[in-house]
């Protein structure tokens, strides 16, 4: 008897569930920090908006990354629905504050699912979730970091004028 | 697990009102239950489970009104009209059949594509 299941659905269904949950955790995030760009954007912070709209790009493309990835196994993928995004903030700071936690969320939603696979010993899959792990070390750097700008320079108009001004320029350099 | 039917259909699993069997040429599965006969191919079969799991049966028991629930299946083109009952054989049928799927997949990696 042929081994239909192995030949046509290459992943174990709680790695599928855990794909498609994070495909809506992506979604979402995509969504919000388009939310946090609009924000900076209608106040002025032409840069802040910049990085926003960035991020929202990148969200977009993990998105799909782990979209493509369940369709090339011939799995099902889900598009998502989503709920409502944050779109009132206090300050500007607050903007960065809820960035930096969204980016912890999904650092920690990755770490769960590599912990999935090693249960379910899916070796292919946690080695595609690698980029991950690496590129939230990259993300959560450059949102502490940016909040680390608020503590060092404070949060009048100066300080947030030369915030504005940094903002595009941080980067995650793995050699320091 | 291995009774062979007609052609090259093979019986994965069976309960008193179900059955699902495997055929080897058209890499399709069949279910049969009660007077129905459907066939399914692997992703189908994964989805059709997962939308019996989604099921809130709880909700179904404590409603005064909904007795039924109907599943959609869009590559039949097929309205499933489910009872409790009916759900809960089904569950039955699917979770013992994907034992036996699994069971398959795991002697086909120790003993058929297990290199010499």
């Amino acid at each position: 008897m042929k081994d239909i299941l192995r030949r046509h659905s290459v992943l174990k269904e709680e790695i599928v569930n855990a794909i498609n949950k994070q495909i809506k955790m992506e979604a979402q995030s995509s969504a919000a920090y388009l939310a946090m760009a609009a924000w900076c954007d209608t106040r002025g912070y032409d840069n802040c908006a910049a990085h926003f709209f960035k991020q929202s790009d990148e969200e977009r493309k993990h998105q799909m990354k782990f979209f493509r990835y369940l369709t090339d196994m011939e799995c099902d993928a889900i598009s998502p629905s989503i709920g409502e995004s944050q779109h009132e903030f206090a300050s500007l700071r607050s903007v960065f504050e809820t960035a930096l936690e969204a980016e912890i969320a999904v650092t920690d939603s990755i770490h769960d699912m590599v912990r999935v696979c090693r249960k379910e010993g899916d070796i292919a899959t946690e080695e595609f979730l690698r980029w991950f792990v690496q590129e939230q070390i990259e993300e959560e750097f450059v949102a502490r970091r940016t909040l680390e700008l608020f503590d060092v320079l404070g949060e009048d108009k100066i300080a947030l004028g030369m915030i504005e001004e940094r903002v595009l320029s941080i980067e995650y350099s793995a050699e320091g | 697990m291995s009774e062979v039917l007609a052609g090259r259909e093979e019986l994965i699993f069976q309960t008193e009102n179900g059955s699902l069997s495997q055929s080897d040429t058209t890499e399709r599965f069949q279910l049969a239950f009660h007077q129905e006969e459907l066939s399914f191919r692997v992703c189908e079969l994964i989805t059709f489970k997962r939308k019996l799991q989604a099921i809130d049966l709880p909700a179904m028991l404590m409603s005064e009104n909904q007795d039924v629930e109907v599943l959609h299946m869009p590559h039949c083109d097929r309205l499933f009209v489910l009872t409790i009952q009916n759900i809960l054989e089904l569950k039955e049928l699917l979770a013992g059949a994907f034992t036996m799927l699994e069971l398959n997949s795991v002697i086909h990696r120790q003993l058929v594509r297990r290199p010499l």
